[in-house]
């Protein structure tokens, strides 16, 4: 009965349809991912043609001298890439137990109607501008710096040669301090979300055996979701390095590297943002954008650490729920 | 399971507000409108209340011409392309001077402003010959924050220790002996210097490598240097800001920015002998005095320098501060270039340096002495458009 009808004028049309709109959806969703490769791709070669000039004249000398001199117009990297490094170093001191703190508190200890409100106030730390942030650092964390804790660090720590010269409030510490408040939320909102993905049967095997609150988190809690904190905080390394006007406005942009917590220093992002539009010629504009390449290689390992770390999170979840 | 029966009530509260962000969008776009119009009621968008006529000159209307460079004379820049008529539209972006530089070397703008004039790499990079029109004046004052002591004294030498870290305390003996009876802090010197290429950097650099012999070997003069203590802030006001909020500071401003904004700044020693504070009228002095030779329009204005002037009241830290302009015109930028452009761009040039001199005094900024816009008016002269010189409408007048 069915067969002879007259359906196959009909039965076409919604064939054909979703197969031209599914063609137009791929070329779509393909058009978006050709564009984030034409995009990468665009920016990795106008870096690598507009550094030539400077690569040419400095070759791998670029990467370990240390002196950034306009006059000669002879360039390198040292001095930001200590710079960027060191800064980062301390955030990540300084941020991590706290951004871990934060997240061990919120999904294991905190009272249900506390986790919501708080969580909130960490992601709003993280949509705060970083400019917003520099001008807080520069206007109270600053003077706060010089005229408090860098002096004491002095006093108690100063034989170590870390805090020696004259505390300023502007320098490499405070920079790392600003950086620290910025990668806290990255790195809290993260691994909130990895300690939350770790199975409650986790947390009640360890309390059967009788382990206390501590011992829960210390054995079953933290061990199981080690993988994506180490992702958190590799992305919020990325944040550090990367970050620019919170630094700029506080690291006191000194073209040298670093001796102590108290030398003023310059990171690679604070560079392009100081000197590249006012370059004194192609060759340090070419320098400048060579160390901007070497910033995006260090992001760039960062970032494939992070990948690397998160895969393997993803790896130990699949495998435990199977 | 008490996790699984709150599940609902989130549920409940998203849909809810699920329709919150339109309202909110529409309440957002109410309120922009409402101030965009009370914007455009109030003349925040009218972009320059254009009080023509005072300028003598009648250029061609409708022209439009772009400058950029040095914030040290961007104020004056401000107020020239304000009050000057005719229909110009006059644009110029206070980007520093060695973005200036760049500028005018890439050919993006039709004149290009430095207090630092072009070095040999900077005129070899020129696409063109270009002139060198001094168009302003004006002085680097020292700041500082030393609360509880009055005006001090300084002179170069001390300064450039200062600088290269060998003074690097406030009651040391060499700034103590400069103010006799001023009770100074035992404390660190926090030297501060500008973090962009600068011609203040270039006046202030200049003035210490010819006072000290150390400071020119071990660091010279340039926009940008190797500092060898301190902490770079952005502009003048960078500089300016982060010395009177930060006590112990030291740092270099222009004049200009240091007058028009109250701000306390030190005596400097001249050749002379005397302890000068530099004001509009002793950096005046300072430039006819100097009376330096001026080389062709074309020529090498590297060592062009007005520093140290001789006379018993001047300040000795003066700058002159320059446009740059390609002479020919039409083969500079080629055929895109338009004869009205040409016109408008001298016309403009000319009025900058006669009429427009009028306007400095007010703002801070030093007049030009009769003989250098003599020299000025020789070279805006030269300037051709498609083989021929450019005529200008101001009339031929100092």
């Amino acid at each position: 009965m069915d067969g002879p009808t007259p359906s196959a004028p009909i039965s076409p049309m919604p064939r054909h349809s979703p197969q031209w709109g599914d063609r137009i959806f791929a070329v779509l969703v393909g058009l978006g991912g050709v564009a984030v490769l034409v995009i990468v791709f665009a920016v990795m070669g106008v870096l690598f043609y507009q550094s030539a000039d400077s690569f040419h004249a400095f070759g791998w000398q670029f990467l370990v001298n240390t002196r950034w001199d306009v006059r000669h117009n002879v360039y390198g990297v040292v001095p930001f890439v200590s710079s960027t490094l060191l800064t980062s170093a301390i955030a990540l001191l300084i941020g991590f137990p706290i951004a871990i703190g934060s997240a061990i508190f919120l999904t294991t200890q905190a009272p249900r109607w506390m986790r919501g409100p708080i969580g909130s106030v960490i992601e709003l730390l993280a949509a705060i501008p970083s400019v917003v942030y520099g001008f807080w650092g520069l206007y109270v964390l600053g003077p706060y710096m010089r005229t408090t804790v860098e002096p004491a660090l002095y006093r108690y720590l100063g034989w170590t040669g870390a805090f020696s010269g004259t505390p300023t409030g502007t320098d490499v510490l405070t920079a790392g301090v600003i950086l620290a408040i910025m990668v806290i939320p990255t790195i809290a909102a993260i691994s909130r979300e990895t300690l939350i993905a770790v199975p409650i049967s986790q947390k009640e095997a360890a309390l059967s055996l009788g382990a206390t609150n501590w011992e829960t988190t210390r054995v079953a809690i933290v061990p199981y979701a080690r993988s994506g904190i180490f992702g958190a905080t590799i992305l919020g390394l990325g944040r550090a390095l990367g970050e620019t006007m919170a630094v700029t406005m506080t690291i006191g942009n000194h073209d040298a590297v670093p001796t102590s917590f108290f030398s003023q220093g310059q990171t690679i992002a604070s560079l392009i943002a100081n000197e590249l539009t006012n370059s004194n010629g192609p060759l340090q504009y070419s320098a400048i954008i060579e160390a901007g390449l070497i910033l995006l290689f260090i992001s760039l390992g960062v970032n494939i650490a992070a990948r690397l770390m998160l895969w393997k999170v993803l790896r130990v979840e699949r495998g435990s729920t199977e | 399971m008490s996790a699984q029966g709150t599940d609902k009530p989130p549920e409940t509260i998203k849909r809810q507000t699920s329709k919150t962000p339109l309202y909110a969008a529409v309440a957002i776009v109410v309120v922009v409108i409402i101030v965009v119009a009370a914007g455009f009621y109030a003349g925040w968008f009218n972009s320059k209340s254009t009080t023509s006529g005072t300028t003598g000159c009648a250029p061609p209307s409708g022209g439009s011409i772009k400058g950029a460079g040095s914030t040290l004379v961007y104020p004056l820049m401000y107020q020239w392309e304000t009050v000057y008529g005719g229909g110009t539209a006059v644009n110029y972006e206070s980007v520093g001077s060695s973005a200036g530089i760049t500028d005018i070397t890439q050919k993006t703008v039709d004149f290009g402003a430095s207090d630092a004039p072009l070095n040999s790499a900077q005129r070899t990079a020129l696409p063109a010959t270009a002139v060198t029109i001094p168009e302003s004046a004006g002085g680097v004052v020292p700041i500082y924050n030393v609360p509880g002591v009055p005006t001090l004294n300084f002179n170069g030498t001390v300064l450039a220790e200062i600088y290269l870290g060998t003074v690097s305390n406030w009651n040391s003996t060499a700034i103590q002996t400069l103010n006799p009876g001023v009770t100074l802090p035992n404390a660190a010197i926090s030297v501060v210097y500008r973090s962009d290429g600068s011609g203040t950097t270039f006046i202030w650099t200049s003035y210490l490598s010819l006072e000290s012999a150390s400071w020119e070997s071990k660091v010279g003069k340039g926009t940008a240097v190797v500092w060898p203590v301190g902490s770079g802030q952005p502009k003048n006001a960078g500089v300016a800001g982060y010395v009177q909020k930060t006590p112990d500071t030291i740092g270099y401003v222009d004049l200009n920015y240091a007058l028009n904004g109250g701000i306390q700044f030190g005596k400097v020693l001249n050749p002379a002998g005397h302890y000068i504070l530099a004001s509009v009228n002793n950096t005046a002095s300072a430039l006819k005095d100097a009376n330096p030779t001026l080389p062709s329009g074309t020529g090498d204005w590297y060592n062009v320098s007005v520093l140290n002037a001789p006379g018993v009241g001047d300040y000795p830290i003066t700058s002159l501060t320059y446009v740059f302009v390609y002479q020919d015109l039409s083969g500079a930028y080629g055929s895109s270039y338009t004869k009205t452009q040409a016109e408008t761009l001298v016309d403009y040039l000319y009025w900058m340096v006669t009429t427009g001199q009028s306007y400095s005094a007010q703002l801070y900024y030093v007049p030009l002495p009769a003989s250098i816009v003599a020299a000025d008016e020789t070279t805006i002269g030269s300037i051709t458009f498609g083989g021929s010189a450019v005529p200008n409408s101001c009339g031929s007048s100092v």
